[in-house]
């Protein structure tokens, strides 16, 4: 029993490894330039592994936020217009972090204050800050794009400087969900809420606490994609909601919290998502088949993990 | 216990199945669909050819005067008639004559995407990149240059300051499409058709304009320029004559001012490509208008607002590409002009590209990537518009064949510049 335990546990990691060494095998065959996509790769994974890292606090207690990869255009798009506004890298920065803490708090706020599931008031946010992205580029850029200068976010459009901006926040959450309170009661209230209420732990605390994590990340997701891609659209960010949710499965992140919540799923699946993709692309399977071969794979992790969960969820 | 077995086993099957399918499916003929950023659709000319024996023979028997590679071609458009058109060229005659393989992104949408895109396909040993898309084109040259991957703009143009600083770039290879004053002229000649033809009450669509996209700007500025000089004395746009200050307007506004213009009339406006429910009202109010006589389109007029007209006098004029539905649209008589590119458009860049990765790029006298400028085909009535459908679609004998693509491999910039030009379909035929 203790090795399926461990087996099911290091599952998400053997399937990274599984893909990693797929990747390998496939492009030596494919002959391609496997240290140029070792760089897609990172590059391509990057901010859905900040901003899936911060999700995992919301994911833990049970949540779900559909706005993430709106929230993380808006907090580009409004870092952009400072930038533009006052040239300052710093400033940029700063506003990006800063926007997407509020646009964080405002959700559990408003989902502590209604006592509406995080979820219904997610998609409420979603719709605003899809509205509110057109608005700004309208007053900020040409309406279609506001252009950050390629030149002032050149020089940290390095490999380097993602993987530390990765690592440093990774590092952060990690501490925070294995070593502190923080994390534990988070995932006392995802498994079973009524007797984590029981014990005194307050839902709406830990929730503001997971959503400013959360937010914290989603603004260094913001400013990532601004050093990836200086140039804003309406379209910036908008498939890293999705791709939010899809890499916390991969990464073998139980869909309804508790504790089997691991802080480490959304960087696995991140990077698993990326390889995959890229292993799709070498077997020339189009773009349409080779979402579908995802969903499947989806689908199979979740059923895996939902099957082996059955019989031990806590009654909630 | 059994029976939780049997069913976890059974779904697993039915999930291996359903993989296996869609991946069979994937493995066949995949000509239609397109790859995303990250996960492109390779067109192999070599297992096509294998399976095409019977029917298609080979585009020509003219020698390849250089070896065969891979192109990344970008798209922010995968499924209208003009980018399908010149996909079918590019796959399926391009592909075939030079043995190349073409890497199609998937409809892109923003600059990161053209950034991951372009990634992928440097990662999948693209040589060169044909770029259909237009977010970020300077990004898109900076990472090709950073990279050694050759890349050209296909279908469109660099502004004036975007050549200015690219142009000496090593793997810049240059553009082929329209450039801004050929989208003017092509505006000024679908005002200046029906002007001639006593016409004064006009409703415009605007597109991307609104968007400042240089191409529609310069098409609305176009028209409202033959406006202006048909509009008799005095007569002026927002008191402006001069096309510079209009294009300048037009920027400032991103849409075009109803009103007169000396004795001609602009009754109605619509930008932007919302295509909601209330996009489609206002566009159906703009033409249905009391006294508008013709919708000049900087895109697909009779796709968004044919049936609005129908059963009104209304004429709609666009700016598209040749294609089955613009020949009936002109049938039935809801499209009345179309300035159409051809499928054939991107041989020229095709060849300049396949020059650069096999040892000869082409440049100007002055040692600077070239810049190509290249019209449309306008067509009037419905039996113009299939001749040049026929000739366009006939992907045997296409506009600019193999043969002729390869005299281009060892022409010097004049006669390279002077083929390019020379475009004219009643030439061509």
């Amino acid at each position: 029993m203790k090795v399926k335990n461990l087996l099911l546990n290091i599952a998400p990691l053997i399937g990274l490894l599984i893909l990693i060494a797929g990747y390998f095998v496939i492009g030596r065959i494919n002959d391609i330039n496997v240290a140029y996509g070792l760089k897609t790769i990172v590059n391509q994974s990057v901010v859905v592994a900040v901003v899936a890292t911060g999700a995992v606090f919301i994911y833990t207690l049970g949540a779900f936020d559909i706005s993430l990869g709106a929230s993380t255009a808006v907090s580009a798009l409004m870092a952009g217009i400072v930038y533009l506004k006052t040239e300052s890298v710093g400033l940029m920065f700063l506003t990006a972090v800063c926007v997407a803490v509020l646009v964080s708090l405002l959700n559990s706020v408003l989902a502590g204050v209604f006592h509406l599931p995080v979820f219904v008031t997610t998609i409420a946010m979603l719709s605003v800050l899809n509205a509110l992205a057109l608005l700004l580029l309208n007053l900020g850029g040409t309406g279609s794009e506001i252009k950050v200068p390629q030149a002032a976010v050149k020089s940290l459009d390095t490999l380097w400087f993602k993987l530390l901006v990765l690592g440093a926040y990774f590092l952060f959450c990690f501490f925070l969900f294995d070593f502190t309170p923080i994390g534990r009661r988070q995932k006392f209230l995802g498994g079973n809420p009524l007797c984590a209420k029981l014990t005194g732990i307050s839902l709406n605390r830990y929730s503001v606490i997971a959503f400013v994590i959360c937010g914290l990340g989603v603004g260094l997701g913001a400013f990532l994609s601004i050093v990836y891609a200086p140039t804003l659209t309406r379209n910036t960010a908008s498939s890293v909601g999705m791709d939010v949710i899809i890499a916390i499965v991969f990464g073998g992140m139980p869909v309804s919290g508790g504790a089997r919540s691991r802080i480490y799923a959304a960087v696995i699946g991140a990077f698993s998502m990326s390889f995959l993709s890229q292993i799709m692309v070498m077997l020339n399977l189009n773009s349409g088949v080779g979402q579908m071969v995802k969903a499947a794979i989806f689908l199979l992790v979740v059923f895996i993990a939902a099957g082996e969960r059955k019989m031990k969820t806590l009654p909630r | 216990m059994k029976k939780k077995l049997a069913t976890k086993v059974l779904s697993l099957i039915l999930t291996g199945i359903m993989m296996a399918s869609v991946t069979a499916c994937g493995s066949g003929a995949d000509s239609s669909s397109a790859g995303s950023s990250a996960t492109q659709k390779v067109a192999d000319p070599a297992s096509d050819a294998g399976t095409a024996e019977s029917t298609d023979a080979a585009p020509a028997e003219a020698a390849v005067p250089g070896e065969p590679f891979k192109i990344g071609v970008l798209v922010s458009d995968a499924t209208s008639a003009e980018a399908l058109g010149r996909r079918h060229y590019l796959e399926d005659y391009i592909a075939k004559a030079y043995n190349m393989v073409f890497v199609y992104s998937d409809e892109l949408g923003d600059s990161a995407g053209e950034k991951a895109a372009i990634e992928t396909m440097i990662t999948n040993n693209c040589k060169a990149i044909l770029s259909e898309s237009s977010f970020d084109r300077p990004a898109q040259i900076e990472q090709c240059e950073a990279a050694g991957v050759y890349y050209a703009v296909g279908s469109g143009a660099l502004d004036a300051e975007q050549y200015e600083t690219y142009k000496g770039y090593t793997y810049y290879v240059g553009s082929v499409g329209p450039s801004d004053a050929t989208e003017f002229e092509t505006g000024y000649q679908m005002a200046k058709y029906y002007l001639d033809q006593g016409v004064r009450n006009f409703a415009i669509f605007g597109g991307a304009t609104v968007y400042r996209n240089s191409m529609h700007v310069n098409r609305v500025a176009g028209m409202l320029k033959a406006m202006v000089d048909a509009g008799g004395e005095g007569a002026s746009y927002q008191g402006m004559t001069d096309p510079g200050a209009i294009i300048g307007q037009l920027m400032a506004d991103g849409e075009a001012k109803t009103g007169a213009i000396g004795d001609v009339t602009l009754s109605g406006y619509l930008g932007g490509y919302d295509m909601d429910d209330a996009w489609f009202a206002k566009g159906a109010e703009m033409v249905q208008a009391p006294g508008v006589e013709v919708l000049l389109a900087v895109g697909s007029g009779s796709d968004f607002f044919g049936t609005a007209t129908n059963g009104t006098d209304v004429k709609i004029a666009s700016v598209d590409a040749y294609a089955q539905d613009y020949y009936e649209a002109m049938a039935n008589g809801s499209l009345d002009y179309l300035a159409g590119k051809f499928s054939a458009y991107d041989g020229p860049v095709f060849m300049a590209l396949y020059r650069a990765v096999n040892g000869n790029p082409l440049r100007d006298p002055e040692g600077n990537a070239p810049a190509f400028d290249i019209g449309y085909w306008i067509s009037t009535s419905a039996e113009g518009c299939k001749e040049m459908l026929d000739l366009d679609g006939d992907i045997d004998h296409p506009v600019w064949t193999m043969e002729e693509l390869n005299a281009l491999y060892d022409a010097d910039y004049a006669a390279f510049e002077a083929f390019v030009g020379d475009y004219a379909f009643d030439r061509i035929r």
